[in-house]
């Protein structure tokens, strides 16, 4: 995987504000999970550089937010947030091209759709799965984290994102109506 | 915000500030790692004295620390009270037996078994958080980009991270700056005067401009980065990183010592695991 500087870039900033924002600008739910607003980060840098600078994005972003939180590593959502990351970047790749300002409603669903699944499979399957194996306890507690992850985070990605979604693209859009002659 | 983010652009003077990016990066992962992998009070103590004195060697600023570890503490108290709620005989699952040492009701039973275990998951949390607040406190962020890319992470990568630590105290000014013009233009931010619900509606108007204006960045730091040849070759050197002192060549031993230990510790736990996963001193 090549990337340019740019993308080096706006994955440093994505991750710089995905961990400031997942210690600062949450509501707690339950231990380990809250309804974050870093989520919309994630949603930015995959819609401005495709998935996998999202996913890396928010790992990266997860292990600074665990670094400066003081809630101790847990490399085990770290990259529960890399998968969901990397689902909720998918948008270029079905056509939800928001640097040119396309973004409609049935992309709109898949987001929705994919968003779900992103986080069922990163903390329903990939999240416990890791717990067991690099701290071999605690599922109980995991498995009740895991769900209100998924239902905070689903949350936040489709309530929050979808409008920042449809502003993006409007904001990108100015130079669409133009033909090349 | 600004008094908990303590990101240093300039290395202090004391003894672990002086080390190479190299040898703080790597004492830090070993560290880290050991107190991940074990929940064995045996490791987890000594660890977490190392980090103590790491940290007291720094000499920091106490005043600044007091409130950063209040909140620390008083979290990690709540996810123990937490823990407790849902499952007050935790400790027999963990250590294998509980004492009963007196009863709430008959479900909430404090048990001596559940208290050692929280007393070491106390420690074992501590002792991370005082690692990564040493580690914060004594490297740059060129030097942990230079220490990263020592092991071997491409250094692509490892200018992410560098680049993401020196962002954030960029945030915090961002955050402060369209807070008070935000406040000029008169939104009440005030805690007396103003609901919990209004004040969350209002920092969801600040993310908005912090988010547009981090991003609108990208460009031209991009740029200034192109300009001086970024991304050119295929390996990079690191301008912070300075030449191995004799203090490094010193704690070279030490953390090759910590880094047989650890991967003893790991080693051990898969080969001969225990039947329960804490080590409880009179079971």
């Amino acid at each position: 995987m090549k990337f340019n500087t740019k993308t080096i870039v706006g994955i440093a900033i994505g991750a710089a504000l995905f961990g400031v924002l997942m210690v600062y600008g949450g509501i707690r739910v339950t231990t380990n999970t809250s309804l974050t607003s870093a989520m919309v980060v994630t949603v930015v840098v995959g819609a401005l550089f495709g998935p996998i600078p999202a996913a890396l994005a928010a790992g990266v972003g997860n292990c600074i937010a665990d670094l400066i939180g003081g809630w101790g590593f847990w490399f085990d959502w770290s990259i529960g947030n890399l998968v969901l990351g990397l689902f909720v970047g998918l948008l270029p790749v079905y056509g939800a091209k928001i640097n040119e300002g396309v973004f409609t409603v049935k992309h709109a669903v898949i987001y929705s759709v994919l968003c779900i699944l992103g986080n069922i499979i990163g903390f329903g399957l990939v999240t416990p799965v890791l717990t067991t194996v690099f701290y071999s306890s605690e599922l109980t507690i995991t498995w009740i984290q895991a769900w209100s992850a998924i239902v905070s985070n689903a949350t936040v990605l489709i309530v929050v994102g979808v409008p920042v979604l449809f502003a993006l693209a409007k904001r990108n859009a100015r130079g669409t109506n133009l033909t090349k002659e | 915000m600004d008094e908990r983010l303590f990101i240093n652009l300039i290395p202090g003077n004391t003894f672990l500030d002086k080390l190479q990016g190299k040898t703080k990066v790597r004492i830090f992962l070993i560290c880290i790692v050991a107190l991940i992998a074990t929940w064995d009070m045996r490791v987890i103590l000594p660890f977490a004295v190392l980090s103590v004195v790491g940290l007291v060697s720094l000499k920091p600023n106490w005043k600044k620390m007091w409130g950063v570890f209040a909140f620390v503490i008083a979290m990690n108290l709540f996810n123990l009270f937490l823990l407790y709620i849902i499952t007050p005989d935790y400790g027999l699952n963990v250590c294998g037996a509980s004492t009963v040492l007196f009863k709430f009701t008959d479900f909430y039973v404090v048990t001596a078994e559940t208290l050692w275990y929280f007393l070491v998951r106390f420690t074992k949390l501590m002792g991370s958080f005082i690692v990564s607040l040493t580690f914060i406190q004594c490297i740059t962020p060129s030097e942990m980009a230079a220490g990263l890319n020592s092991i071997g992470v491409p250094y692509k990568i490892c200018t992410i991270f560098s680049l993401a630590f020196r962002y954030i105290p960029d945030i915090t000014k961002d955050f402060n700056n369209i807070k008070i013009s935000m406040q000029a233009r008169g939104m009440e931010l005030d805690p007396k005067k103003t609901s919990l619900w209004e004040r969350l509606k209002q920092n969801v108007i600040i993310l908005v401009p912090l988010i547009i204006t981090s991003f609108d960045r990208v460009g031209n730091i991009a740029n200034a980065m192109d300009l001086r040849g970024y991304g050119k070759g295929k390996t990079r050197t690191y301008y912070s990183e300075h030449e191995e002192t004799s203090n490094d060549k010193k704690m070279k031993y030490f953390y090759t010592f910590l880094l047989i230990v650890t991967i003893a510790v790991i080693v051990l736990r898969i080969v001969m695991p225990g039947e329960f996963e804490v080590w409880t001193p009179w079971i």
